[in-house]
């Protein structure tokens, strides 16, 4: 058996493999869109991807406006106008504050440091009420713009964005740093000039892993936007799941299919970012 | 290059930034903190302000389906026609983290002002009357009349009609008569007859036929149910939450579930775990092709139940008869939620004259039908019979409820820790019944000891 041959056994199996196993992963996902148009009793019926009554209801009913208060491109409009502000402050607040624990030395840093990381640990359900109370008091509740959802990220409170940037930073030489203040770069210009171009790949893991967050939070949402018409998705996919009654289970997974697009596309978007950033930047010489 | 930013004029800045942003929260504050303290005050009164002449808006918030949310906005959407100085803004969602939502605005003093509740938030939230009003205040606007004392009772918690309740609710067998027919027997209507089929579906239809089903919470129901009809005495006193049954008699009671699974009227629950895991019997392969021939739910499951069935079941859903198994009408009957207004609310006198047009005026009533259940008012039942707008298989349930039950259902019975999925006491006990094929006399105590634990007196 020739090199050839044997190179091209090796590449089938390294195939076979990841084909086999990429299925299994991606199932529940095709099994979703399956399920759309499935009636309740095919759904619970089996686990199989084939449709042997195929419907169109679920889709019909997702476009349901509730007495018209709300419907599905509202809900989705109103999702992404506290998702995108919030993604944005938090890039922006971690970004700076990572830049302050990473590269100043001042007094009382490692306590603050500290404190800051402490909070990790606090579950939002600790937090839900005396934050509710606050919220309450600043009048941000029900508040057309969403603030409650979104502006307490301009404070840098997502403390493991800032704690996993601070990480990133470490690896960003220094003498980058020295070399931007040797040509006359200010401590904000070394930071928006020199190190967040070497950070964009944890920057843009960053704002990832909290447009899905947000995008999925229930919690946030449900207690702080009330009016009907200011439904974000999130509400919007489980408003007609009443467990009393019942309710059908096509119509909430084509909801959630439709949901999850514009986070399905911009993952595949920020991909190419996410691993060409690593790549960038390193000292020569 | 324009002038460079140094660091201290970044912190500077950003200092302002953040202060602004303080004094500018912090304004905002003011007028919403004093507002929601001097409605408190005046609540407290015992009488309430008549209606204003000037424009009122009023909250509401419920839980509920679509066609509960178009139901209660179709309504509304009447009141205020009637009512042109009213406006009313609702919120609504589903039940799952509703009553997460609810509690924090208890607590925080800004829940609607007309709030759907369920029964026990009366005692978690209000046990000493600190969250809703005295309804007997406003019961110029609000016909009290309509209920009877029983229900109002029900809704009496520390000196003060809470609320009002929107429906009834409570358990009752459903039966497959599909499977049924094809075991060739009828409907038991006694525990002779339950027993009996059991041996009939094992002989006849296989190992894998059931004529009934019930999940952990179930059997704790029935076994209630069992108790109850065979000592007549409420399973824990209502006011004092001080059970009524001591450890010989509850043993009888999980002895009786153990003979139901060992007669193969009900699936073990390791099996049927094997199967299905948590999910509830309506999600089941074996329920939706009729492999298990009845259920014990809430009357207002009934469509739930009869919808999950398959093309050749679905027509063979049938609501049953109360079971005695004693010398007494067992079983209980709750309230399955009201309607409150909250002491922070303005306008009580407006906000009762809503609930009154929800539930009493033949207009309101009409809508709402048997969205919320079948109505407890009497004006309103008769309304919305009158309308057509009434589910006939949830009607015919829980006709069949109310005329036979006669027991008083405890505030801590569906105490979380007791009655939660996995995780609660009442499964534990009747997953240890089946796993270690244990008798009853071996779980009492796990039991007496999970309801002590959350305020039984045993």
């Amino acid at each position: 058996m020739g090199m050839k041959a044997s190179n091209a056994i090796a590449t089938f199996f390294k195939y076979f493999v990841l084909i086999l196993v990429g299925l299994i992963m991606i199932y529940p996902l095709l099994w979703m869109i399956s399920a759309t148009f499935k009636d309740n009793s095919e759904i619970f019926a089996g686990i199989g991807l084939w449709i042997k009554n195929p419907t169109l209801e679920g889709y019909k009913n997702a476009l349901n406006n509730f007495g018209g208060s709300i419907n599905i491109l509202q809900a989705m409009l109103n999702t992404y106008s506290y998702v995108l502000p919030k993604v944005i402050c938090t890039v922006v607040s971690s970004c700076i504050a990572a830049y302050g624990f990473g590269r100043f030395d001042f007094p009382g840093r490692k306590i603050l440091f500290s404190i800051m990381l402490a909070t990790l640990f606090l579950p939002q359900v600790v937090l839900n009420v005396p934050q509710f109370l606050l919220y309450t008091k600043f009048g941000w509740v029900n508040s057309p713009f969403y603030l409650a959802i979104w502006v307490h990220c301009a404070f840098a409170t997502e403390t493991y964005f800032v704690y996993q940037l601070v990480q990133f930073m470490r690896n960003v030489p220094r003498d980058l740093d020295e070399a931007a203040a040797i040509d006359g770069c200010s401590s904000f210009q070394t930071l928006y000039k020199v190190i967040v171009p070497m950070l964009m790949p944890a920057l843009v893991s960053c704002a990832l892993f909290q447009f899905m967050w947000s995008c999925n939070d229930f919690m946030g949402p449900l207690l702080y936007v009330q009016t009907p018409a200011k439904y974000p998705m999130s509400l919007f996919v489980k408003l007609s799941m009443d467990g009393d009654t019942g309710f059908a289970w096509n119509r909430i997974l084509a909801l959630s299919l439709i949901s999850i697009l514009p986070q399905l596309i911009v993952f595949f978007c920020a991909q190419d970012q996410f691993v060409e950033g690593i790549s960038a930047g390193a000292v020569k010489g | 290059m324009s002038k460079a930013i140094s660091r201290r004029d970044f912190l500077k800045v950003s200092g302002a930034v953040g202060a602004a942003g303080l004094l500018a929260a912090c304004g905002g504050s003011s007028n919403t903190g004093s507002t929601a303290t001097s409605t408190a005050a005046s609540s407290a009164a015992a009488s309430v302000a008549g209606l204003s002449s000037d424009p009122v808006t009023l909250t509401m918030s419920w839980w509920g389906g679509e066609s509960r949310h178009n139901a209660y906005q179709e309504a509304i959407k009447a009141f205020s026609a009637e009512h042109s100085t009213i406006t009313v803004n609702p919120t609504f969602a589903a039940w799952s983290g509703w009553e997460d939502t609810m509690s924090t605005k208890f607590a925080g003093g800004v829940a609607e002002d007309v709030c759907q509740i369920n029964w026990n938030w009366l005692y978690n939230y209000s046990k000493s009357g600190q969250t809703f009003i005295d309804l007997n205040s406003v019961s110029d606007y609000l016909d009290l009349t309509q209920w009877d004392e029983a229900k109002l009772a029900a809704c009496n918690v520390a000196n003060a009609q809470q609320c009002v309740p929107v429906s009834m609710t409570g358990r009752i067998f459903y039966w497959n008569k599909t499977t049924f027919d094809k075991a060739g027997i009828s409907f038991p209507t006694t525990l002779d007859e339950l027993m009996a089929a059991g041996k009939t579906f094992q002989e006849k239809l296989g190992d894998d036929y059931y004529p009934l089903h019930l999940g952990a919470y179930d059997r704790m129901i029935l076994m209630v149910f069992y108790l109850e009809s065979k000592y007549g005495k409420d399973w824990a006193d209502p006011t004092t939450s001080t059970l009524n049954y001591d450890a010989d008699q509850i043993a009888e009671g999980i002895d009786f579930i153990k003979s139901l699974v060992d007669g193969h009227v009900i699936m073990s629950l390791p099996t049927y775990y094997g199967s299905n895991g948590d999910n509830a019997a309506h999600q089941s392969t074996e329920w939706i092709t009729g492999k298990l021939a009845g259920c014990f739910e809430w009357d207002s499951s009934a469509t739930k139940y009869a919808d999950a069935l398959d093309e050749e079941n679905k027509a063979g859903f049938t609501v049953g008869e109360e079971i005695k198994f004693g010398d007494y009408n067992g079983g209980f009957s709750k309230v399955s939620m009201g309607l409150a207004i909250t002491k922070t609310c303005e306008h009580p006198a407006e906000a009762a004259t809503l609930i009154n047009f929800l539930l009493n005026e033949e207009k309101g009533a009409s809508i709402m039908g048997s969205e919320c259940g079948i109505p407890a008012s009497k004006a309103g039942l008769a309304a919305a019979q009158a309308a057509g707008a009434v589910k006939e298989l949830v009607a015919e349930a829980n006709g069949k409820v109310m005329a036979f039950v006669s027991n008083q259902l405890d505030p801590l019975f569906e105490s979380n820790d007791l009655k939660a999925t996995g995780t609660g006491i009442y499964q534990e006990v009747f997953d240890t019944l089946d796993y270690d094929n244990a008798s009853g006399a071996d779980l009492v105590d796990t039991l007496l000891d999970g309801m002590e634990s959350v305020g039984y007196s045993v």
